[in-house]
């Protein structure tokens, strides 16, 4: 038996032992002192670590081998009922576990091959009684990847000299500095959680891609060019999910003939990317540019037919061929003498998109098309989304961060639907997010709390589009095992706003996960 | 008849009194390892000067005027500016592997290992960081590379540290890579005198403290003869040493000075000057620390024990050290810490810092340019690879909490522990490892 089980079971004694046999005076030294025992017993705790992990390496030293397991769980507080078209009869969002493992091949000098394989499980479609959810029925992978493509994760060759790099295989790149996405846009995202996702999941829920990618290293200067010859489409809430939209009607008459994706057998379907960067002391800055397809299909009206009795549109859903032009930039300085707090580190980001080309569903040309008119329902404009973000230490190791993001369709019209890097049903939205993160000395920082809010403001029409909110607690078992307990409301807007249509999807959750 | 009047009377028996508290506090002197500044050998009398202002350097006000590495007598600030060659990461090219720790007084332990290349533009040492380098310069590179834990695994920090004086105090440029966002980040400074998150020590403590932003007094001298000490539980460690590979030392065997230093005593003890560092408000406005007592080890200055006081005087972290001859080339100049202890008393937790595999490099300009950037992290090269065995398995094979020396240099210190951490520091006395709020491995 090990030091560690040993110690597991003279703790679990103790517990049965101090339930019964303590008294009131003394229950705050018996709970340090369970409290420290857990501790102990759990500071070693990392079995495929000790005995999976390190017989591996040491039998093949050319080898690293890493990986997690995770589970994250949230459960809904509001009553079930109907909303919008939703029949919300469940509770659990997410009863996701996630076990990825990681291989890294130390070919020869500047030569490597690397492997991320993951399997998801989300036990919501079995381990709860509901009507309202289906997607698996319409899409296993909702439930259990189960297809290659989603199991092998990534797979390249990495070749490295001192002043370029070579990547070639299926893999995630990610562009940007910011919390959420300005210019992140190379790979897909599964976006099953809607406006769940957040920033620190991109990294689990972005969908690699197969591409060659190169990078020069000048000095202090960088130039990557990608060439993407494989295509991934961003993965929304299906039906039946529970993040699909109340606001979106289960049946329409329309006939939908089908989605038209580039091919990766197709050389003009091909993507290619340019990223310069560039480090200057305080400031670095750097561009991208992008010839990519929109990730998301737009419907095209291809012409009208009979469907029950009426005049319905046949809509082949499709995917735009757009130009990404972007600009990062960030710079470092601590102002000195701030009242209360002396002196105070500041980091300030920018980043910039502009998108040519974006193909927005027109809904006054597809009333049109129903009229007989020759149209394709749809209609180009150029979009822009930005962000400037204040980052600030203050004391007590707390961070503040302050980022407005800006979302704007250029020559907006009312009758336009959503469209890539545009405002959200309007011709602006606006979203001045605040976060707060700081640790607790009294746990030893082991303890840390996070709070974001994210506010949405759209005109010229809509207005207050509802609020956002996120609270985290960390907390550190030791050093392989970490858990969070996350709440995240969305509350204020009117059901058809973009967060406000959520309203009953305030939810609590729990994350645990073990790295070895 | 007895013709003595009284005030004779009172006076005789006055400088008998003062002749007997003469003789019984140099007989107390000899016994004990410290001695005052009135009590020191007239051999450590020589190599002092008591001077408080000193001519000031015509190009730098703030440095004394007498040419670096100044030559002795020394003041005590001349001794504080040769302590400052000693940082924690060392003033040149080199790489290493940072294993460093945690343990909380229940037991809970974090660590940490990153592979780390240095880079230090220019003439080496702190001669080069003071003389050489102007104030907004960036005077050296530092790559990290994490290692351990499992979650942290390709994460990547550049520290690009400055040249700092009144006007210019910006402490560095500051980049991370997290594999788990896959970008680069600039990231504000961390607060000079804030620990970081779940660790020991604080951002001065890595960096250095420059020691014009001090005012320095010697407080006398003393012995010490062990720093850092290893628990009962954990009698060796394991050692990468560059080119002998791993190697297994006793940690009793483990001098404060090195295997090799020539000025042990013959007790094996190491001597000390010991100075008193009080910050200035003007350098340092709203500094946690408001004092450092410092030993510096007689001969080169090496900091091998520095107790830092908090604003309100309470002893908020002792820090000890065991260094090597890392850079032989630069002979008393080229000692680093190896292994370092930060026991921060507000919450008892002993942290340790212990740089493995030194491994003194000459970068090339390819390498320079190549490897110390931004966006190299973003390549997850860890271009040469490091190992250490060094990292504690359990909680109780933590360093022990280090000696407090309650009765030296009364006035000057206040090593006062709350008093469950002085209950816990007195039970770890009595079982040789560490004890925790439970009665622990030891006591069970």
């Amino acid at each position: 038996m090990t030091r560690t089980a040993v110690r597991g079971a003279r703790l679990l004694l103790t517990l049965v032992l101090g339930a019964t046999a303590i008294g009131p005076a003394a229950a705050e030294g018996v709970a340090a002192d369970l409290f420290s025992k857990f501790d102990r017993a759990m500071a070693g705790f990392d079995p495929i670590g000790k005995h999976v992990r390190r017989p591996i390496e040491r039998a093949v030293p050319n080898l690293t081998f890493r990986g997690f397991y995770r589970n994250w769980s949230d459960v809904m507080l509001d009553d079930d009922g109907m909303v919008g078209f939703r029949n919300k009869d469940f509770r659990f969002a997410q009863l996701q576990n996630l076990f990825e493992l990681e291989t890294n091949y130390h070919v020869a000098a500047g030569l490597d091959i690397r492997g991320v394989a993951h399997m998801l499980y989300d036990g919501v479609y079995e381990w709860q009684d509901s009507r309202g959810l289906f997607a698996d029925r319409i899409d296993r992978e909702a439930e259990l990847y189960n297809t290659s493509e989603r199991v092998l994760r990534e797979l390249y060759v990495s070749w490295r000299r001192p002043g370029f790099d070579l990547l070639v295989g299926k893999q995630q790149v990610a562009w940007g500095k910011m919390d959420g996405q300005f210019i992140d846009i190379v790979n897909a995202m599964d976006r099953r959680e809607a406006f769940q996702l957040e920033t620190e999941d991109y990294e689990w829920r972005r969908l690699p891609t197969w591409m060659a990618n190169g990078t020069f290293h000048l000095g202090e200067s960088t130039v990557q060019l990608l060439y993407i010859f494989d295509f991934e489409h961003d993965r929304q809430p299906l039906p039946g999910s529970p993040w699909y939209s109340p606001l979106i009607p289960p049946t329409t008459n329309d006939v939908i003939v089908g989605v038209r994706r580039p091919e990766a057998g197709d050389f003009d379907d091909h993507q290619y990317g340019i990223r310069v960067d560039r480090s200057a002391g305080a400031l670095t800055y750097g561009f991208v540019y992008m010839y990519a397809w929109d990730k998301n299909p737009v419907d095209h009206v291809l012409g009208t037919t009979l469907n029950n009795g009426q005049t319905a549109l046949r809509i082949e859903q499709r995917h735009e061929r757009v130009h990404h032009a972007g600009v990062t930039a960030d710079y470092a300085m601590t102002f000195q003498n701030v009242p209360l707090v002396g002196s105070l580190p500041a980091v300030f980001r920018f980043e910039a998109l502009y998108t040519n080309g974006v193909r927005f569903a027109d809904f006054r040309k597809r009333a049109q098309a129903l009229a007989g008119r020759n149209t394709d329902g749809t209609t180009k404009r150029d979009t822009l989304r930005a962000a400037i973000a204040a980052e600030f230490a203050l004391p007590g190791r707390t961070t503040v961060i302050f980022q407005p993001s800006w979302y704007q369709t250029i020559d907006h019209r009312e009758e336009l639907g959503f469209g890539f890097g545009g405002g959200f049903g309007d011709e602006w939205s606006l979203i001045p997010v605040v976060f707060f993160s700081r640790p607790f000395a009294f746990t030893r920082d082991r303890l840390s709390m996070e709070f974001t809010a994210f506010p949405l403001i759209s005109g010229p029409d809509t207005g207050w589009g509802g609020l956002k909110t996120k609270l985290r607690l960390i907390y550190k078992f030791s050093q392989f095992v970490k858990g969070q307990l996350v709440y995240n409301g969305y509350d204020t807007g009117s059901s058809t706003d973009v967060y406000g249509q959520y309203n009953q999807w305030d939810n609590i959750g729990w994350e645990l996960s073990y790295e070895f | 008849m007895n013709s003595e009047t009284p005030v004779a009377s009172t006076a005789g028996r006055l400088l008998a009194a003062a002749a007997l508290v003469a003789v019984t506090s140099l007989a107390a002197a000899a016994e004990r390892s410290w001695r005052g500044v009135d009590e020191m050998a007239p051999e450590d009398r020589a190599l002092f000067d008591p001077a408080i202002s000193t001519p000031r350097d015509a190009s730098l006000d703030y440095v004394p005027a007498e040419p670096y590495p100044f030559e002795a007598p020394y003041t005590a600030e001349e001794m504080g500016y040769r302590s400052a060659e000693f940082v924690h990461i060392s003033r040149w090219d080199y790489a290493l592997v940072d294993v460093f720790g945690v343990v909380t007084s229940s037991g809970y332990i974090n660590q940490g290992a990153s592979v780390g290349y240095v880079e230090t533009g220019g003439r080496p040492g702190f001669e080069g960081y003071m003389l050489d380098k102007k104030a907004g310069e960036i005077y050296s590179k530092w790559l990290l590379y994490d290692v351990f834990p499992p979650e942290n695994e390709g994460a990547q920090q550049l520290w690009l540290p400055y040249r700092t004086d009144k006007s210019f105090r910006t402490k560095m440029d500051f980049f991370v890579y997290s594999p788990q966002l896959r970008r680069v980040r600039r990231q504000p400074e961390p607060r000079r005198d804030q620990r970081f998150p779940d660790n020991s020590q604080t951002f001065d403590d890595v960096i250095g403290r420059d020691p014009w932003e001090f005012e320095w007094q010697l407080l006398g001298t003393d012995v010490l003869y062990e720093t850092l000490r290893f628990p009962t539980s954990r009698p060796s460690v394991t050692l990468n040493v560059p080119g002998q590979g791993f190697v297994e030392r006793q940690g009793a065997s483990i001098k404060p000075m090195g295997e090799n230093f020539p000025h042990y005593r013959a007790d094996g003890g190491v001597d000390c000057w010991v100075v008193k560092a009080t910050a200035k408000s003007d350098w340092l406005p709203g500094y946690n620390e408001k004092y450092l007592v410092l030993w510096l080890e007689k001969h080169t200055f090496y900091p091998l024990r520095t107790e830092k006081y908090g604003t309100d005087g309470r002893l908020i972290m002792i820090e000890e050290r065991n260094a090597e001859l890392q850079n032989p080339a630069r002979g008393e100049f080229g000692y680093a810490a190896m292994m370092t202890t930060y026991w921060n008393v507000d919450h008892d937790l002993i942290g340790y810092s212990n740089h493995d595999a030194h491994t003194l490099r000459d970068w090339t300009p390819e390498e320079i340019d190549m490897i110390f950037t931004p966006e190299f992290m973003r390549r997850q090269w860890l271009v040469e690879p490091l190992k250490s065995q060094v990292l504690i398995d359990a909680p109780e094979d933590f360093f022990l909490r280090p000696h407090l020396y309650p009765d030296k240099f009364p006035g000057e210190r206040n090593p006062v522990l709350p008093a469950a951490v002085q209950a816990r520091y007195d039970a770890q006395e009595a079982a040789g490892q560490l004890v925790f709020e439970s009665p622990g491995a030891a006591a069970e």
